[in-house]
């Protein structure tokens, strides 16, 4: 091999970050191997590159963007003159500061969420998480298979993440904490009151109603949600699927989440479940699951009178009735119209048992 | 539910963005307005008043010119290429005293933490802060630009209107710079 005896110094970044081919970049290793002026240089490219690494990204302030649409508002045509940004954010600040402090006061939470490394080389981006990061709106959190990490959800809550996941914030608003699940598993603890931390799926919508919980997709949409603690609401285009701990639910892409069950159910109920609502209602598979069901799995008969008619929801109707009475206020007539109220009534009741 | 392709920044939103739909530019502002504040407040010594100018001129920019993007680059290079102009632009127009008044005033993170950890990892981005300020203007746009987005060397030479040689020696001696001004700082942790 030549040796190659000039100095590399202006290769060295190209060299760390991987950019040289490997051609060059052993080159510039059998160079180094000889001069100890460019190890040195290698060596302090790297620490600049690491301090870097330790520098966070600022949020930009509102009021940037009051004062594009100021400009905007003013000049809707394509006129690209700039005045100074300042007149127009007094003209707009002075509406927007005495309502608009007053929240944030009150609501100060970050609109960056934490994310901590705890295995691996998790990353934001496409950038390695060494320690904690920060990730915002739009970006995403990966881990391949030997890495892990926990995101802090504004205050109220944490997700950890699983090795092979994608996941993507959407919201970091104090009414709205939003993820998307690309692929993977997460297992989210959240203390909040209802509906404020969403995570979208290709299939299902898991909507924390204070809770622990377990979920995981594949990128097409196939997965499962699994309740530890308090209540989720599994959702997509219309349907609904209400989760309580110790509880789980599949969806599927194109369909959404199925019927809920308990995990302690039968194994008999489980595998005729594990294609109920997916495939056409087979008399047998509906025979099994009248047959296993306990109390608490009137939960999953319950969620079943939603996705069958005539004479099939009213063997389910007959066999929640066996299994516990029907409450007053709730008619067979009117469970069978599925009548909101009535439904609503009997589900309230029947949780009891869940 | 939300179809998961519709949040990125896709020719669809950009193509909205060109028919003058203000959702589609929200959505792009969303998506780089932290970067690129970032990047301003770095390459201007810490002084966020003149990074908040200069953000608003990039995207004011960018929504008067969109129609010019032709799609045959990267959206981002086409972006950060306005942020380099925007920077150099004010750098020019700057006094050297409106510079020194805002060596002093360097910024904290923008969410702090009473914790003594998170005091120590502000006090080490503040000084890593006072040290990217004190390099040349090509050297530290050059380093803001490769650690606040995930360009290729080509990206950032376009980006730049330079080659790739140049990026690579200019990140090259950048990082090393950075590196001797930070001597006294204690090496973060890998």
């Amino acid at each position: 091999m030549t040796m190659w005896t000039r100095h590399v110094s202006g290769k060295l970044a190209t060299y760390v970050d991987a950019e040289l081919t490997p051609q060059a970049a052993q080159r510039v290793e059998s160079h180094m191997e000889t001069c100890a002026q460019c190890r040195t240089e290698c060596d302090r490219t790297r620490s600049g590159m690491a301090m870097m690494e330790r520098l966070p990204i600022i949020e930009a302030p509102d009021s940037i963007w009051m004062a594009i649409e100021a400009q905007l508002r003013d000049r809707p045509t394509t006129t690209p003159a700039i005045p100074s940004w300042r007149l127009a954010v007094a003209a707009t600040v002075i509406v927007a500061v005495a309502g608009a402090a007053a929240w944030r006061l009150a609501h100060p939470a970050a609109t960056r969420w934490e994310v901590q490394r705890l295995a691996g080389s998790p990353a934001i981006g496409a950038r390695p998480i060494s320690g904690v990061g920060r990730v915002g709106i739009g970006e995403w959190i990966s881990t391949d298979a030997d890495s892990r990490a926990v995101v802090a959800i504004g205050e109220i809550g944490s997700v950890e993440i699983e090795p092979n996941t994608r996941l993507r914030v959407l919201a970091t608003r104090p009414d709205e904490h939003r993820l998307a699940l690309a692929r993977g598993e997460i297992r989210a603890t959240i203390s909040a009151p209802p509906r404020l931390f969403f995570v979208d799926t290709a299939s299902g919508t898991a909507v924390d109603l204070g809770c622990e919980y377990a979920l995981n997709t594949d990128e097409d949409g196939s997965g499962l949600l699994r309740v530890t603690k308090g209540w989720v609401s599994f959702e997509w285009k219309g349907l609904e699927s209400l989760v309580p701990a110790g509880a789980s639910c599949r969806t599927r892409p194109g369909i959404g989440p199925g019927l809920p069950y308990f995990d302690d159910a039968s194994d008999a109920m489980k595998q005729a479940l594990g294609t109920f609502g997916y495939e056409k209602v087979a008399g047998n598979g509906l025979d099994v699951i009248l047959a296993e069901a306990r109390v608490r799995d009137t939960l999953t008969l319950w969620h079943l009178l939603f996705r069958i008619a005539g004479a099939e929801r009213a063997r389910v109707y007959d066999r929640i009735a066996a299994l516990t009475p029907v409450p007053a206020g709730v008619s067979r007539e009117k469970a069978l119209e599925l009548d909101p109220e009535t439904m609503k009534h009997w589900r309230e009741e029947l949780a009891w048992t869940w | 539910m939300v179809d998961l392709s519709d949040r990125e920044i896709s020719g669809e939103i950009i193509e909205s963005c060109r028919r003058g739909d203000r959702e589609a530019f929200r959505a792009l502002y969303d998506t780089y307005k932290d970067r690129v504040y970032s990047i301003a407040v770095c390459f201007f010594h810490g002084d966020r008043a003149v990074a908040s100018d200069v953000t608003q001129q990039v995207f004011l920019k960018l929504i008067t010119s969109i129609g010019r993007f032709r799609g045959d680059a990267a959206f981002s290079t086409w972006l950060y290429r306005l942020v380099v102009n925007a920077c150099l632009d004010v750098a020019r127009r700057r006094t050297p005293e409106s510079l020194l008044s805002t060596l002093a005033d360097q910024d904290t993170p923008a969410e702090p933490s009473s914790q003594e950890e998170a005091y120590a990892r502000a006090q080490l981005a503040s000084s890593v802060r006072a040290a990217i300020s004190t390099l040349p203007e090509k050297f530290r746009i050059a380093v803001l630009l490769r650690y606040f987005d995930d360009l290729s060397y080509e990206q950032m030479a376009e980006a730049l209107n330079c080659s790739m040689g140049t990026v690579a020696s200019r990140l090259s001696r950048g990082h090393k710079m950075l590196a001797e001004r930070l001597k006294h700082v204690n090496s973060p942790k890998a």
